[in-house]
């Protein structure tokens, strides 16, 4: 019956594609030419044939799969039992030495060609014994040997033991032995209908070994694709070396809104891709001290999520941390990392890491690995998808693990779907008010924005249609926010006293319009508070340095920077959410929601990672109790707080071996909150960025002042190159009723898929009730008819009267 | 049949196209890897806006070390696949690969060019000539070492290659320190086209000239900077880069192969290519992974790029051997460790400021000023756009609205050109009224003063009395004897040796004077003369040195007029300097007030104006020296001298001790840091 719903949808889905893609009305004068910052088609169907799993136990089967195990080699298969299709949590490869001694001994016992065949199986060309031990493994450690990070696993030929023994029905216990360094671990399985859920609890982490620890992997070659094997030709009885079978499909990283890195066979090495979960914890990296380069810092993941899928929607999973992902990494080997062919993922658990303990100003000290390593149980969950998502259910794609993901967070209390305010979408405008510069003595106020500017400016925009307005004020304090306390009501006269501020809030509160103080409570310097028991201090007992002299002008007051400790920046952010709570219903945080540090004092860790997150949950828990949080960018473990997510991530860090862009984080969160997309005024305006907004369902931001910005050229916020209205008067408008435009007709609805029929096109499917709608973006310099209407180069039409779930 | 009800649904059921949208579609600037920077109003390099963004990677070529790139009219792009030994012809337009050049006789093919017929010149350095092949890839001529006795032992291994309209050929020859190889069409050598100057230190430069020509000849031979790259543009123009240096490493020749720049031209050390347009605009990579763009006359126009090891993002290099610019202005540059190509396509903000600057050169100043003001509407700070924008104005005779674009540019030459007329106009609006006000000022202040003496000079009387009170606060009569100090040194010095003039309370209250005086003079002169902004000034560093300098002179000279028989105590050492200021001081504020009226054509004024009350006040401090002392002159030339040198060996102490103290601090917490850990 399943199966019938799914084949039924896709066949339906098919025949919308072909309708996009063959009424194309006229040939492109110059092909559009995909890039990694587009999405490309669907990947090719994979070739499979359903295997049989005669060296496996059956394990439990369910209503949509059937759990094999391996012992031998620690590999569980999951299987499709509609398709037969299967994902393994290793590459199930043997060891090259067992096979070729096998082998050896048959033929000196001249054995028959068809008992040396029967014994001579494929082995893996490009993997030494310890990396097919880590490719059929369920866990593998990373430990430090000297300075130097090893690997063992699971499954190691030598090194480890493990056995599966059943805890009751659908769970199971992996018991590991790791001969070196001396562990022993306990990793609790739980299959459920489609998910196996991996609990490894730190209390039944023990052995001599412990405290050498780096890491912890799972199944990392889970549905990894590629390889080349050694296969015996059956004619001349010698090994050949055969490419494997390719899978089509791709890795689903966090990177920004989300990236595709495909199973290609790249020409080039390059570097894996490591995804630090939340952003690095800066007091616990080699060095205390960090700069800001030429190159713009790449997009950290905000959430503890990844995927792989095989085939155009055939079989995929997405996977999360449940506990352990401020301490999470998520790992990519593109093919030709590491010397193997093969595109590998799974996700990394740091215990311990290796820094550098300074002992003089002159940089002299020595490498150490912390003494105990971070004492956290890790939890992750994989879920299985199926099927091109025509039926309803998830489909087996990035559309799929998105869906999956929310759900998941919607189940856990994190998110909640919120019907939308107004039937337009909103818009956010930000005011830059001012900042400070070098002066004769100390520095000077430069201001750019007052009050009566603020309540002008909105008004203007309010009168050409635009209402749906929220609005955050940066640098209201006296001097700007540069050097002023994170807590502190100072005001001036030049900005607007209190009361000027309490009667521009208040007024337009009445009107609809949401203005909040905006406030950076993490980011610190010398000029602004004293670091004594104030700012981070890193694992080698140094206050934490952040040099921004390659990015700010030359002659700011300081370009040296800090971040506040946890616990600090959790007092300072209720402190002042506490005094704006009498004139403002809302607050505006930046930086703090996505700036994840450790404290640590000599005697050790003053707030773990773990602490720090709940530190901040609890204070935003309190505060949105009366007060709405628009934050910057914000880590997962804040959205259950975030009325406004300000600054979303449009695109990924570009790495070269990601193939394609997506929006799957605006998936995720899609109806649960507002989003916004960067600042339009820096170049986010142009065709193809609004066409963007559609596509990833995001409402457009400005930062507006009254004054021309060059009058802060010489200040902290000289990276705001135009932000005077009278430019973005007519941009503003011009900008909103396109977005709105679109995706107006869309408010309330789930948006539920997200195809793309042939490059450049993009079709949006959103539902609501009965009702579909689809909104297609043609990013193409061709036109493309749509189910016999026709829409133009780089823009989008929608269409709205669908019934049944499309 | 429900599964076809559901289809046709999808097909015919009513819908309605709620939009349709049209912007002129262009690169948004959110997905830039390196930060851009640009030149600020102090000439230094500041981030600005996005200039150019990474757009298309390919990397399925499979390119082995490549070490070239040019591309042709059509927009194919020829890269040297030194390691594969090849060269490929890649079709921008399509994204495909138009054709493979393999040939026996490619051996190690590092550098490629094609002139305007299609003709592909390769060097290789393998096969120690340069290979040219028609644009079928036919094997047309094969330059090999010429055999000009001039060329002799010289090394012939061709690596980069460029050929002019006339087919003369510019090598790069591996290991070849005399300059650029230049060879006819024919093979046979023409000679050097241009060569680098040995960049010498300061040691070199010293040895270079006291040396005998013996020991010159037994140093180290001093080579020149080594070109890395030349290429010729469709003009024939020749554009060479060198690495090795950071000034004039790119270079635009002139026919007889001098530098046609006039200013000095600042890049990477490691530059590795030079890539021209067909505006004119040239390129500039350097290995390390940067991009630098300049005008035809060599101004900095945007630099970005960034150098990285650890992660592999588009736009940034491991290394970066060669770019090249396609008929849509995109750059294409290639990692000649990974092995891919990389595209970046220019934002809107650089196409107009590409586009404003090709207007204005051509004399369009209006449509400039156009195009200027939408560079600045992206980005208000460009300095390029205000001095853009001035210049137009000014060209356009509104002296009044250049003043602001050029004020916020820094560009005071112009700002004072404009100043000037904006002056003129208002002296020749007003000028009557000043003179007029100012003579009727005169008349009535004649009709006053004879008013006054006919009826008794009641107001002569209240004038002399407001003066005798002030003398009779002994704080004032001693602050006002520093205005007559100037004027009769001698006589005054003399009272003042005698205790019978000036005071310490006064000095400290002229010194205070004399700093709030300095201090506004260094700081809010008018914008023509206010050299250094006020944000850009270390003013602790001004404010201790003032100090520090007078209080050393002070105490210096006391010590060493003590031993040499100076009369002068300490109280009237201190008041000596004080007592001479009053011409300084008054220049000085007769400076800070009329440069806000000054242009630079009247600058004499105010350096004359300055000189006069430096030397006034340097004569009057040194006649109040000898005076005070009782010296001659001689001896209070000596005085002096000793006192400086004092001072100077004071100073070095004090450095010395601060050195010192810092080492002492930092061992003594490292001490303490040790005890803290190996002990508690």
């Amino acid at each position: 019956m399943f199966f019938d719903k799914r084949e039924k949808g896709r066949k339906m889905v098919l025949a919308l594609i072909l309708a996009v893609g063959l009424g194309s009305a006229s040939i492109p004068a110059r092909a559009y030419v995909s890039t990694n910052r587009d999405t490309g088609t669907a990947p090719e169907r994979a070739e499979y044939t359903p295997a049989e799993y005669e060296e496996y136990e059956l394990l439990l089967e369910t209503g949509t799969v059937k759990y094999y195990w391996r012992e031998d080699r620690d590999v569980l298969a999951v299987v499709d039992k509609q398709t037969g299709y299967c994902i393994k949590t290793g590459a199930d490869l043997p060891f090259p030495g067992d096979v070729k001694d096998a082998v050896r001994a048959l033929e000196k016992a001249d054995a028959s060609p068809e008992e040396i065949l029967e014994a001579a199986e494929s082995y893996p060309d490009d993997l030494n014994s310890t990396y097919v031990g880590i490719a059929n493994s369920l866990i593998t450690l990373e430990y430090y040997d000297s300075d130097k990070i090893k690997y063992i696993s699971s499954a190691s030929e030598e090194d480890a033991e493990s056995a599966l023994s059943k805890v009751e029905e659908g769970k199971y216990c992996l018991d590991i032995q790791f001969r070196k360094p001396q562990v022993q671990m306990k990793v609790y399985l739980t299959l459920g209908e489609d998910s196996i859920d991996y609990y490894i609890p730190f209390e039944e982490m023990s052995g001599s070994g412990l405290n050498s620890l780096a890491a912890v992997d799972i199944t990392p070659f889970l549905g990894a694709s590629g390889g080349r094997m050694n296969v015996m030709n059956p004619e001349t009885m010698e090994w050949e070396t055969v490419d494997s079978y390719r899978v089509p499909g791709y890795v689903l990283v966090p990177d920004g809104s989300g990236s595709l890195i495909r199973f290609v066979d790249n020409t080039s090495v390059f570097n894996p891709y490591e995804g630090d979960v939340y952003g690095k914890d800066y007091a616990t990296e080699t060095n205390y001290s960090f700069a800001y380069y030429d190159d713009v810092p790449v997009k950290d993941p905000v959430m503890p999520v990844f995927g792989i899928a095989h085939g155009n929607g055939q079989m995929a999973f997405a996977a999360w941390a449940n506990q352990g992902a401020e301490y999470m990494d998520i790992v990519v080997n593109p093919d030709g990392t590491k010397a193997t062919t093969y595109t590998w993922a799974y996700p990394r658990f740091e215990l311990n890491i290796n820094y550098y303990q300074l002992y003089d100003e002159q940089g002299s000290g020595f490498f150490k690995q912390m003494d105990e390593i971070y004492r956290y149980d890790i939890d992750m969950t994989y879920a299985f998808l199926f099927g091109d998502g025509s039926d309803g259910t998830p489909a087996a794609d990035y559309t799929g693990m998105a869906r999956v993901y929310r759900e998941y967070l919607i189940q856990q209390g994190e998110l909640t779907v919120r019907e939308p305010d107004s039937q337009d979408i909103p818009i956010r405008l930000d005011f830059i008010m001012a900042d400070s510069k070098s002066g004769i003595v100390g520095s000077t106020q430069v201001e750019v924005t007052n009050t009566e500017d603020v309540k002008d400016i909105l008004e203007q925009v309010m009168s050409r249609g635009v209402t749906n307005i929220n609005s955050g004020l940066l640098g209201w304090q006296k001097g700007g926010e540069s050097l002023s306390k994170p807590y502190k009501l100072t005001f001036s006269g030049a900005i607007g006293r209190k009361g000027d501020f309490k009667e521009l809030i208040e007024d337009f509160a009445q009107k609809g319009v949401d203005i909040s103080l905006s406030r950076d409570t993490v980011t610190i310097n010398r000029k602004m508070v004293n670091y004594y028991n104030t700012a981070v201090k890193c694992i080698s007992d140094w206050y934490l340095s952040i040099d921004k002299s390659a990015i700010l002008p030359d002659n700011v007051p300081t370009a040296l920077f800090s971040y506040a400790a946890p616990v600090k920046t959790a007092e300072w952010t209720k402190k002042l959410a506490d005094q704006v709570s009498g004139f403002s219903n809302s607050l505006t945080l930046t930086n703090m929601p996505h700036v994840l540090t450790s404290n640590w004092s000599r005697d050790g860790v003053v707030t773990s990672l773990t602490e720090s997150v709940e530190l901040y949950r609890s204070t935003l828990e309190q505060i949105r109790q009366e007060t709405r949080l628009n934050l910057e960018n914000p880590n997962s473990y804040l959205w259950k707080y975030t009325d406004r997510y300000l600054q979303a991530p449009v695109g990924s860090s570009q790495f070269i071996f990601e193939t394609d862009a997506v929006p799957f984080l605006e998936m995720v969160l899609h109806g649960t909150m507002e989003l916004y997309g960067p600042y339009a005024n820096f170049s986010f305006y142009t065709q193809d960025c609004i066409l963007q907004m559609i596509d990833y369902n995001i409402s457009p931001s400005f930062i507006l002042s009254r004054e021309p910005s060059y009058k802060l050229g010489d200040t902290f916020s000289a990276n705001f190159y135009s932000t005077e209205y009278t430019l973005y008067e007519d941009l503003i408008q011009t900008v909103y009723s396109q977005v709105n435009g679109a995706l107006g007709q869309v408010q309330g609805f789930e948006w539920t898929n997200r195809l793309v029929p042939e490059d450049g096109v993009v079709i949006n499917v959103y539902q609501k009730d009965q009702e579909t709608r689809y909104i297609v973006i043609n990013y193409t310099e061709h036109e493309v008819t749509y189910q016999g209407i026709t829409v133009q180069p780089e823009s989008a039409a929608v269409k709205k009267g669908v019934t049944g779930n499309g | 049949m429900r599964n076809f009800n559901k289809i046709r649904n999808i097909l015919f059921l009513p819908m309605a196209i709620f939009l349709i949208l049209q912007l002129p579609m262009s690169v948004s600037a959110n997905r830039a890897t390196s930060y851009t920077y640009a030149a600020d109003e102090d000439k230094h390099w500041e981030r600005t806006q996005d200039a150019y963004l990474p757009d298309k990677t390919v990397t399925g070529l499979g390119l082995s070390s490549p070490e070239d790139l040019f591309i042709d009219e059509d927009n194919m792009l020829y890269i040297a696949d030194t390691g594969n030994r090849r060269v490929i012809k890649y079709d921008i337009n399509s994204g495909q690969v138009a054709g493979i050049l393999e040939n026996g006789e490619l051996t190690g093919p590092r550098g490629v060019y094609v002139t305007e017929n299609g003709d592909i010149y390769v060097a290789d350095t393998g096969a120690k000539a340069v290979l040219i092949f028609d644009k079928d890839f036919n094997l047309l001529n094969k330059l090999t070492r010429p055999d000009a006795p001039i060329f002799a032992d010289t090394n012939y291994e061709p690596k980069r290659v460029a050929v002019d309209g006339g087919g003369n050929v510019y090598l790069i020859g591996e290991g070849v320190y005399n300059g650029v190889i230049q060879l006819a069409k024919t093979g046979e050598f023409l000679g050097y086209f241009a060569v680098n100057d040995a960049d010498l230190t300061f040691s070199q430069r010293l040895q270079q000239l006291i040396f005998t020509r013996a020991q010159l000849a037994n140093l180290v031979d001093i080579n020149p900077t080594v070109f890395s790259n030349v290429f010729v543009d469709r003009n024939g123009i020749v554009y060479t880069a060198t690495s090795g240096t950071h000034r004039n490493g790119m270079k635009k020749h002139s026919t007889n192969g001098g530098n046609m720049f006039k200013t000095d031209v600042w890049s990477f050390a490691d530059l590795t290519d030079v890539y021209v347009d067909g505006d004119g605009l040239i390129y500039a990579c350097s290995a390390s992974g940067y991009i630098n763009i300049y005008s035809k006359n060599g101004e900095e126009i945007f630099e970005f790029g960034s150098y990285v090891t650890t992660v592999d993002i588009a736009g940034l290099f491991t290394s970066l051997p060669s770019i090249a610019v396609d008929v849509d202005g995109n750059i294409w540059a290639v990692d000649g460790a990974k092995g891919y190509l990389q595209s970046f396509r220019p934002t809107e903000y650089a196409q107009t400021v590409y586009t404003a600057m090709n207007l204005y050169e051509e004399g369009r100043y209006e449509e400039a000023m156009e195009k200027w003001n939408e560079v600045l509407r992206l980005n208000q700070m460009s300095v390029l756009a205000h001095n853009g924008v001035g210049k137009a104005y000014l060209h356009a005779e509104d002296y009044e609205a250049s003043l602001e674009h050029f004020k916020v540019a820094n560009n005071k030459e112009y700002y004072s050109q404009s100043f000037w007329e904006v002056r003129n106009t208002w002296i020749q609006k007003w000028m009557g009224l000043v003179l007029g006000l100012l003579i009727g000022l005169l008349v009535l202040r004649g009709i006053v003063k004879a008013a006054d003496k006919r009826h008794g000079g009641r107001l002569a009387q209240a004038k002399r009395k407001i003066h005798a009170r002030a003398e009779s606060i002994p704080i004032w009569k001693d602050i006002l004897y520093a205005l007559k100090t100037p004027r009769h040194p001698m006589d005054c010095y003399y009272e003042i040796r005698r205790y019978r003039q000036g005071s310490v309370a006064a000095a400290a209250v002229i010194y205070a004077l004399f700093f709030i005086d300095f201090m506004a003079y260094k700081t809010v002169k008018g914008f023509i003369y206010q050299t250094v902004k006020v944000e850009n000034m270390d003013i602790g560093s001004i404010v201790l040195g003032f100090f520090v300098l007078l209080g050393l002179f002070i105490i210096c000279n006391y010590l060493v007029t003590s031993i040499n028989d100076g009369d002068g105590t300490f109280r009237q050492i201190f008041m000596i300097p004080a007592y001479g200021l009053m011409p300084v001081m008054i220049a000085l504020l007769a400076v800070t007030c009329v440069s806000y009226v000054l242009t630079y054509n009247e600058s004499f004024l105010l350096t004359l104006a300055l000189l006069i009350g430096v030397v006034w006040s340097i004569v009057t401090i040194f006649i109040g020296l000898q005076t005070v002392h009782d010296y001659t002159f001689g001896e209070t030339v000596k005085s002096i001298i000793l006192t400086v040198v004092f001072m100077i060996i004071v100073a070095v102490i004090g450095i010395i001790i601060s050195i010192m103290w810092n080492s002492l601090y930092t061992f003594l917490t490292s001490v303490g840091k040790e005890m803290i850990q190996n002990v508690f």
